[in-house]
């Protein structure tokens, strides 16, 4: 009896570790390739919002190089986007807020003038899958495309009050977070830079 | 820029409980869902066994995830670790209401074990990590999914208990309606969601 | 050879895990929206299923009875954590979509119901069979179901668009309760098949069942 007890538990501590040591050594070969993954992910989003073309992974590093510099204002670190004879053309800036689940995290594109939204890119939410989460939809992110910028407020409805962006069918509360965050965020970031400027 | 995790954890306990009810929205749980609800009272039994447990193991790893897997970077093996705490909370409950509750042990104990293998108590626990939960969101979240389950669970069995005796087309009988009924449910809960607005 | 077919049959069609057994339900309907999502946690069943059952199966005469259970949460553990890794570096952009659904693989009845009523009992390369057809039947299954609510709910078919003129997609399609009908009424028409077949033949169901399910 006592014999058995003690086998069970050496058996469950050596499987565990050879189990441990499989999957260490796993995470320690995929490691470099999800980092490199997440660093893409970054650099699509901010070619994204600033509506660079791109199709491969060779032309988002190339648009990258050519024309992205970092920067860093008021200790937010976004992205400026420069043309051949170094006059800066546009800002990537990123944004958070609460969704409906939790913080929705992403970056807009804003013109170098600081008077249109050039675009909206996702890269971090938790929104129900096939509801909220279709807010990484091309036409709904597309909605956000070249939105004017008056006052240091996005404008986001028309002249008669409605909205100019689409909500997501069923998913009313994570639409209504969106615009709340990407109208917000526009604002503080234009304040920001402007200051800058 | 918008401060993070900000919702207010009474709208993290109604959010779970109605609008993203852990069975009808998340389909997290369904097995036991779907097999133990033909009777309205060993059903309720369940779902008072899982809030329990749920709630347990959502606050005991939450410390976990934030005092040792994440000062460790041991991210990727959160899933093995979750499920051994799992299966010792549930093997500990177990005891103790053997110890201290027998009476409630004999209602609850055979449903336990069937517990660890129930999908909504790890997937509360991973939705917890990938949401950014404080401790004391955390804490209403796993109250408020444990809840939800107990309420659908009871729903579903109710509506099962009356229907028992009706004519149903030859083999719709049993999990065909059972599925079919659970999807009007949801549709239903879907209408919780205007109700609850953000900040 | 004939305990192959045996198993085939089963796993299949007699006693297809989610249209008969109502097991592992849960932790892949949420993603049968879209069909390569569903693809690719179906693949990852397989996978895990198939490795695990092979595990288990091999160590069936050392693993002591008391820890079997915990033992087999390990194994099917550990090799769903090598599929989320993988998911992670080789197809982001899945993983994205995917979210804490893969972790939930562990959780699906279906590895831990074949690891305790077929792989302890028997020899690995049969328990591995045994576990890859189960994993074929249920994906089979589950993509069914995503490939009706895609086409009807974003009118693609694996992301390509056939929408044809005049085609409102079902928004209900994509939402949660689409996927409770769908599983209902094919559970109904498996059941209501078995059921006539019974009282036609009373003998085990014949070889084109088989067929059936595969045309499906």
């Amino acid at each position: 009896m006592k014999k058995e007890y003690i086998y069970s538990v050496v058996f469950v501590f050596l499987l565990s570790a050879v189990l441990t040591t499989i999957l260490a050594g796993a995470n320690a070969f995929f490691l470099p390739q999800i980092e490199r993954n997440e660093e893409l992910a970054q650099k699509r989003a901010v070619l994204y919002v600033l509506n660079i073309p791109f199709q491969t992974d060779a032309d988002v590093e190339q648009a990258f190089a050519e024309q992205i510099r970092t920067a860093s204002v008021d200790g937010i670190d976004l992205f400026v986007q420069y043309d051949q004879s170094q006059v800066t053309t546009g800002y990537a800036v990123p944004f958070q807020g609460s969704g409906l689940w939790g913080l929705i995290r992403g970056y807009m594109g804003l013109s170098s003038d600081l008077d249109g939204l050039l675009g909206v890119e996702f890269t971090e939410h938790n929104e129900t899958p096939g509801l909220g989460s279709r807010i990484d939809e091309e036409w709904y992110k597309e909605q956000y495309r070249n939105i004017p910028i008056e006052d240091g407020q996005p404008v986001l409805t028309d002249d008669d009050g409605d909205r100019k962006i689409d909500s997501i069918t069923g998913a009313t509360s994570t639409s209504n977070a969106v615009i709340d965050i990407i109208g917000r965020s526009a604002s503080n970031a234009v304040e920001t830079l402007e200051g800058e400027l | 820029m918008g401060t993070p995790a900000a919702i207010h954890p009474i709208v993290i306990l109604l959010a779970a409980i109605f609008t993203s009810n852990m069975v009808l929205a998340n389909f997290l749980g369904m097995c036991p869902f779907i097999s133990v609800s033909n009777e309205y009272k060993t059903a309720s039994g369940l779902g008072k066994a899982v809030s329990l447990v749920m709630l347990v193991t959502t606050i005991l790893n939450w410390f976990l995830y934030h005092y040792v897997i994440a000062p460790l970077g041991l991210e990727y093996l959160r899933f093995i670790l979750f499920i051994v705490v799992i299966a010792a909370s549930v093997q500990i409950i177990e005891m103790a209401l053997d110890r201290y509750l027998p009476e409630l042990h004999v209602k609850l104990g055979i449903f336990l074990p069937l517990i660890t293998v129930n999908c909504s108590i790890l997937g509360i626990s991973l939705f917890m990590v990938i949401r950014d939960y404080t401790a004391l969101q955390t804490v209403f979240f796993g109250l408020g999914s444990g809840l939800g389950w107990w309420l659908a669970i009871c729903a579903l069995a109710a509506i099962r208990e009356k229907i028992a005796r009706n004519k149903l087309p030859i083999g719709l009988g049993g999990p065909g309606i059972t599925f079919i009924i659970t999807g009007i449910m949801a549709l239903a809960f879907i209408g919780f969601a205007g109700t609850l607005m953000i900040q | 050879m004939d305990q192959l077919k045996l198993i085939f049959k089963r796993n299949l069609w007699n006693e297809n895990q989610v249209l008969r057994q109502i097991l592992g339900i849960c932790s892949i309907l949420a993603v049968t929206n879209l069909m390569i999502n569903t693809l690719v946690m179906g693949l990852g069943l397989i996978f895990v299923i198939s490795f695990s059952s092979l595990t288990i199966s091999l160590l069936r005469s050392f693993i002591p009875h008391r820890v079997r259970m915990i033992t087999q949460v390990f194994i099917i553990a550990a090799f769903v954590i090598l599929v989320d890794i993988t998911i992670q570096a080789q197809l982001p952009e899945v993983s994205r979509a995917l979210g804490p659904y893969v972790g939930l693989i562990i959780t699906n009845c279906i590895i831990m119901g074949r690891a305790e009523a077929f792989a302890q009992k028997n020899p690995p390369l049969l328990a591995m069979a045994d576990g890859f057809l189960a994993g074929v039947g249920y994906t089979l299954v589950i993509l069914f179901i995503s490939f009706i609510r895609e086409l009807l709910g974003f009118g693609t078919i694996l992301g390509f668009n056939v929408n044809f003129a005049g085609f409102e997609t079902w928004t209900i399609m994509v939402m949660p309760p689409a996927a409770f009908f769908i599983i209902g009424l094919m559970v109904w028409a498996a059941s209501a098949m078995q059921l006539s077949r019974q009282q036609t033949q009373k003998p085990a169901p014949p070889a084109s069942s088989v067929g059936q399910q595969a045309s499906r």
